[in-house]
C-alpha cells in the first residue's frame, strides 16, 4: 500500500484532529496518523473544563485571553460537547479575600466576566461547599467532553475529505537533503507496513513529540508533568468549583454529565510509559478539594487517572515561534534545515483550535497560498443535535431494549449499532465511544457483556478471556489507588465474579 | 428478650451455626441485613479448589493442615471439616442434594466457558462433570444480558443456540425473573419442544444456572423427559439462582425448628461488660429493639458483608471493634497485577482468634469470653484464591457453635 497526500499530520489527540479539520475546511488534503486511539494521550486524561481563563487570569494573563477567547469560539461550535454550568472561584477562610481582589481586578484585565457573590447567595446555589466560605466569584468555566469534541473535529474533517489511520505508528521517516520524502508505517493490529508521501510533515503528538523527533535525528526540550485526577461515583455540585488562590494541587472540582472530577496534582516525570496515580496523591487531593467541599471525604470514589502535560521549555536554543507562553509551534525548517517539518506541542485542550489555526497558517505560508481560518466560523457537525445525559434518559425510555451496562444505560443495540458503523481495533475503542464502564462498577459487570456481544457477533478478534483480562488488569490501574470504604466491597465483588465463579 | 445464642450474620457460616446450636436444642436467634455472599457466589461447594485435581479431599485438607497453622482449616481440624460437610450435605436431601465425585474435585464449565474446581455438587450441575466435548448443546436466552451462549459454547468447543422468548418477557430479563418462568410448566414445555428441534444428536443440554428457584429437579427432570437428553446448568454472574436455594432451604429448616430468624436489619450495636457481650440492639428504623443472650457468634463475613470496613487508613471489625490483622498500610493492600499470580495481601486480613474461635488480642488473650468468630471475616485464609468459600463458611460456622454449646 502506498499513500499519497499533501500534509500528514501525525497524532490523534486534540490538536491534530483539530489540524485536519482546519486544513480539510481550507481544502488542503490532509492524512492523519496515530498510534492508539483518538484522545489517548493528555487530550482525553484532563478535568474536561471548559477555562473561562480565570484560573490563569493572576498569573498567566496571555493564557488566561486565550482562554476566554477559545471559551466564546468553541461553546458556539461544539455546543454539543459543553454543558455551560458556570464556575465558582470559592474563597475560605483561610484564604482570606487579598487574592480574590487581585483576581476581580486580572479577570477584568483579561476580559473575562466576572461576578462577585455573596457567601448566602453561594451556599443557595451549592450547597456542598464549605459553609464558612466568605464569598465566590463566578466566571464561564464550563464542562467539556473532550473525546466527543475530538470526534466532532474527525467528522468535519472526514467529511471534507481527510484521512485517518488509528492503531498505526510511524516507525521511520525517508529523509532526502533537507526534505522528509515519507513516513514508514505500521498497523499495530495486522503488524501491515506502508509508507505515506506528503509535502508536508506535522509532529502534533503532545508529550511523545521527541519519540517522532528522534526519528529525524532532533529533540527539543520537553519537561512532563503529570497531572491526577479524581472521579467521584456522583455529582457533587452544578457549578465548576475553584479554590480561590494561587494555582496548586487539588483546587479544582468539576461536574461532569452524572460525576465530579477531582483535580489535579502536578508531578514531573522523567518518562512517559507506565505513569500510574499514588496513593499519596490520590490523599492529597481529597484532602485539599475537600477544604472546598466537605463531603469529599465520604464521597466514594470511581477511579484515578493521570495525564501528562507536555510543557515546552522556551529557554531552549533555536528561534522556535513561541506564540504564547502556553503552545509552542517549532518549524524545523528555520530551526533544523528539515524544511517539511512542523512540531506544534505544549498548550492546553482548551487552546487546541488556535493551535490548529496557527499550524494551519504556517502551512499555507509555506504552500504559498492564502486561505483562511474558518474553524471558529462553522459548527461542528452535530450541534444542532441536542445531547447529555436528559436526552440519554429521554431516549432510554422511548426505546427499552436489552441494557449492557445498568450504572450508565447503555443499550446493546447502541453497542451494536457502533459495530456495525465503524471499523474498530480495540476493545478500548468502543469503551472510548460509548458512555459503558464509565460507571458505578467501572464495568465490573458490563465489560463481560460487551465481550458476549463481540464475541456473538464474531467480532472479538481472538482470544475472548484474553481481551477481557486486558481489560481487568488496564481496570486495576485505575481502581487499585482508591480502594476503601464502599468501592473495596465493589472490588471484592468483582474479584470474586472473575477470579472465583468464572476461575479466569 | 433472652436467647441462648444469638448469631449475627446470615449467610453460610451463620445459617451453618444456626442449624449446629438449633440441632442441640438451643434457643436461637439469627440476625443479619442480607443473606451474605450465598446468594452472589455460592453456586457449588467449594472446599479447597487450588489443590491439585485427582487428589483426595482428604489427603489434600491434611497437607494443607499441616502447612499452614493459621489457617481457619487448621484451627477446625480435619475430622471436624468432614462433621462439618456432613451435616451441610444431611440438609438437602434427594432429589436436589450435593455430592461429590471419587472424594475429588472435579472440573464444572462456568458462563464464561472456563473450567473450575469446585467439590460439592448440586444435583442439578452433576450432568456436567467431566465434561464431555463434541456431545452438549448450550442454550441461552435472547435478550438475557448474563449469558452469551456462543461465547460459551466456542470456548467448550460445542454448539450452542440462542431462544427467543415470547415479548412480555423480554424486558427486564434476570436470572431469578427467567427461574421463576422455568418453574411454569406451559413455559418450560415450550422451551423444551424448541430444542429438541434444535438437537443435532447432542446428548446433553447446558443452561445458565436458572432451572428454577423452588423445584429444580422437576424443571432439570421436565426438560430431560421432553428432550430426550440430560440436562445441566452452569454458574453465572451473580446473582446465584443455586445460592439462593442454599439460603431458601435453611430459613425453612431454621424456621420449622423454632429459632427466631431477623432478615433485614443491620446489628447497631452490641453491649459489651467487661470480657462479656451482654447482648445486641437491632436497628428497625424508627425503633430500635435489644435481645440479650449467653453466646454470640460473628458471622459476618468480609467487606461485601460488612464484616469488615475499610477507611483510607485501616481495616476495622464495626460489631466489636475486633483487632483486625492486616498490612501495615493501604499502600500494601493490593498488588500492582489484578489477577496476577500471588494474591493481595489485604486477603490475608481478618479478625484474629485462638484455636477455638475466640477472638484474641495481638497477644492471644481472649477478649470477649461469650463471643466465636466464623467464616470469611477471620483472618489467614484466601478463600477466593484458595476455592474455599464454602468449606470455610460450613467447617468455622459448625465448630464455633460447636465451641459455644461447650461452654
Amino acid at each position: 500500500m502506498k499513500i499519497k497526500t499533501e500534509v500528514l499530520i501525525i497524532g490523534g489527540g486534540a490538536t491534530g484532529a483539530g489540524i485536519s479539520r482546519d486544513l480539510a475546511l481550507r481544502g488542503i488534503p490532509s492524512v492523519l496518523v496515530e498510534k492508539g486511539d483518538f484522545a489517548s494521550g493528555a487530550s482525553g486524561r484532563n478535568h474536561g473544563l471548559l477555562h473561562s481563563g480565570g484560573r490563569y487570569a493572576v498569573s498567566d494573563p496571555e493564557a488566561a485571553k486565550e482562554c476566554i477567547a477559545e471559551n466564546k469560539i468553541l461553546t458556539r461550535i461544539a455546543p454539543h460537547c459543553i454543558e455551560e454550568t458556570n464556575g465558582l472561584f470559592v474563597s475560605l477562610p483561610e484564604d482570606g479575600i487579598q487574592f480574590r481582589d487581585r483576581f476581580l481586578q486580572a479577570c477584568d484585565e483579561a476580559g473575562i466576566p466576572s461576578t462577585l457573590c455573596s457567601r448566602d447567595e453561594t451556599l443557595a446555589w451549592e450547597p456542598e461547599l464549605h459553609p464558612g466560605l466568605l464569598s465566590a466569584v463566578k466566571v464561564p468555566d464550563g464542562a467539556i467532553d473532550p473525546f466527543k469534541l475530538i470526534l466532532e473535529n474527525v467528522k468535519d474533517a472526514e467529511n471534507h475529505g481527510a484521512q485517518f489511520f488509528l492503531h498505526t505508528e510511524v516507525t521511520s521517516l525517508l529523509i532526502e537533503g533537507n526534505k522528509i520524502r515519507s513516513i514508514q508505517a505500521k498497523d499495530l493490529a495486522t503488524d501491515e507496513e506502508f509508507s505515506i508521501d506528503a509535502s508536508f510533515f506535522i509532529n502534533a503528538t503532545g508529550a511523545w513529540v521527541n519519540q517522532v523527533l528522534k526519528l529525524a535525528g532532533l529533540h527539543i526540550g520537553m519537561a512532563l508533568s503529570k497531572g491526577s485526577l479524581l472521579i467521584t461515583n456522583q455529582r457533587l455540585t452544578h457549578r465548576v468549583i475553584n479554590h480561590c488562590r494561587q494555582p496548586s494541587d487539588g483546587d479544582i472540582v468539576v461536574p461532569n454529565e452524572t460525576v465530579s472530577i477531582l483535580g489535579t496534582t502536578s508531578v514531573r516525570l522523567q518518562e512517559i510509559e507506565n505513569f500510574e496515580v499514588t496513593p499519596h496523591e490520590v490523599s492529597l487531593l481529597v484532602q485539599e478539594t475537600s477544604k472546598m467541599i466537605p463531603a469529599i471525604q465520604e464521597a466514594r470514589l470511581i477511579r484515578a487517572y493521570a495525564g501528562i502535560r507536555p510543557l515546552f521549555q522556551s529557554e531552549e536554543k533555536g528561534n522556535d515561534r513561541a506564540i504564547s507562553r502556553g503552545f509552542a509551534l517549532i518549524d524545523h525548517g528555520q530551526r533544523d534545515g528539515i524544511k517539511n517539518l512542523i512540531t506544534i506541542t505544549g498548550g492546553k485542550l482548551m487552546t487546541y483550535r488556535l493551535m490548529s489555526e496557527k499550524t494551519s497558517d504556517l502551512i499555507c505560508e509555506k504552500i504559498g497560498r492564502e486561505m483562511p481560518c474558518s474553524t471558529h466560523l462553522n459548527p461542528l457537525p452535530g450541534a444542532s443535535r441536542p445531547t447529555g445525559s436528559k436526552e440519554r434518559l429521554k431516549q432510554f425510555l422511548t426505546e427499552r431494549g436489552e441494557i449492557l451496562c445498568d450504572c450508565e444505560l447503555v443499550q446493546r443495540k447502541e453497542v451494536e449499532g457502533f459495530l456495525e458503523d465503524e471499523k474498530f481495533k480495540d476493545l478500548q475503542d468502543i469503551l472510548h465511544r460509548t458512555r459503558l464502564a464509565k460507571g458505578t462498577c467501572q464495568g465490573g459487570f458490563c465489560v463481560y457483556r460487551l465481550i458476549g456481544v463481540l464475541h456473538h457477533s464474531r467480532r472479538s478478534g481472538g482470544d475472548s478471556n484474553k481481551i477481557l483480562k486486558g481489560f481487568l488488569e488496564e481496570r486495576w490501574k485505575g481502581i487499585r489507588p482508591i480502594l476503601w470504604g464502599t468501592a473495596l466491597k465493589e472490588e471484592e465483588l468483582i474479584e470474586s465474579i472473575y477470579k472465583g465463579i468464572f476461575n479466569l | 428478650m433472652h436467647y441462648d445464642l444469638i448469631v449475627i450474620g446470615m449467610g453460610l457460616s451463620g445459617l451453618m451455626a444456626a442449624k449446629t446450636a438449633a440441632e442441640a436444642g438451643q434457643k436461637v436467634l439469627i440476625v443479619g441485613k442480607g443473606m451474605g455472599s450465598l446468594c452472589l457466589f455460592s453456586n457449588t461447594i467449594d472446599v479447597l479448589g487450588q489443590c491439585p485435581i485427582a487428589t483426595k479431599m482428604t489427603d489434600a485438607l491434611s497437607q494443607w493442615i499441616k502447612d499452614r497453622a493459621e489457617h481457619p482449616y487448621s484451627k477446625v481440624g480435619l475430622e471436624r471439616i468432614e462433621e462439618a460437610l456432613s451435616s451441610f450435605v444431611s440438609l438437602f436431601p434427594p432429589p436436589y442434594s450435593f455430592h461429590a465425585i471419587d472424594h475429588m474435585n472435579c472440573l464444572l464449565p462456568t458462563g464464561m466457558g472456563t473450567l473450575r474446581p469446585t467439590y460439592l455438587i448440586p444435583a442439578t450441575m452433576i450432568g456436567a462433570a467431566s465434561f464431555d466435548e463434541g456431545h452438549t448443546l448450550i442454550v441461552g436466552f435472547e435478550g438475557f444480558k448474563d449469558f452469551y451462549t456462543h461465547y460459551v459454547a466456542d470456548r467448550l468447543k460445542c454448539r450452542g443456540i440462542n431462544l427467543p422468548l415470547p415479548d412480555p418477557f423480554y424486558q427486564e430479563l434476570t436470572a431469578t425473573a427467567l427461574a421463576r418462568l422455568m418453574e411454569k410448566n406451559s413455559f418450560r414445555e415450550n422451551i423444551g419442544r424448541e430444542i429438541k428441534k434444535q438437537l443435532q444428536g447432542e446428548t446433553r443440554v447446558g443452561f445458565p444456572a436458572l432451572l428454577g428457584m423452588h423445584d429444580p429437579i422437576q424443571v432439570k427432570e421436565g426438560l430431560e423427559e421432553i428432550m430426550g437428553t440430560k440436562v445441566f446448568e452452569m454458574p453465572i454472574l451473580p446473582p446465584s439462582v443455586p445460592g439462593k436455594r442454599i439460603f431458601d432451604r435453611f430459613k425453612e429448616w431454621l424456621l420449622r425448628k423454632g429459632i427466631t430468624f431477623l432478615l433485614g436489619y443491620p446489628v447497631s450495636k452490641a453491649t459489651v461488660t467487661g470480657k462479656r457481650c451482654q447482648g445486641i440492639e437491632v436497628q428497625h428504623p424508627p425503633v430500635i429493639t435489644s435481645y440479650s443472650g449467653d453466646h454470640f457468634i460473628l458471622a459476618t463475613g468480609r467487606f461485601i458483608g460488612g464484616g469488615l470496613k475499610a477507611d483510607s487508613k485501616k481495616i476495622y471489625e464495626p460489631v466489636f471493634n475486633l483487632p483486625v490483622h492486616q498490612p501495615p498500610s493501604r499502600e500494601g493492600w493490593f498488588g500492582r497485577s489484578f489477577l496476577g499470580d500471588l494474591p493481595h495481601p489485604i486477603h490475608q486480613a481478618g479478625v484474629l482468634t485462638n484455636a477455638s474461635f475466640q477472638p484474641v488480642d495481638e497477644r492471644g488473650d481472649v477478649i470477649l469470653e461469650n463471643v466465636w468468630v466464623a467464616g470469611s471475616v477471620l483472618a489467614h485464609h484466601h478463600c477466593i484464591g484458595e476455592k474455599s468459600r464454602e468449606g470455610i463458611e460450613i467447617s468455622t460456622g459448625y465448630v464455633a457453635a460447636k465451641r459455644a454449646l461447650e461452654k
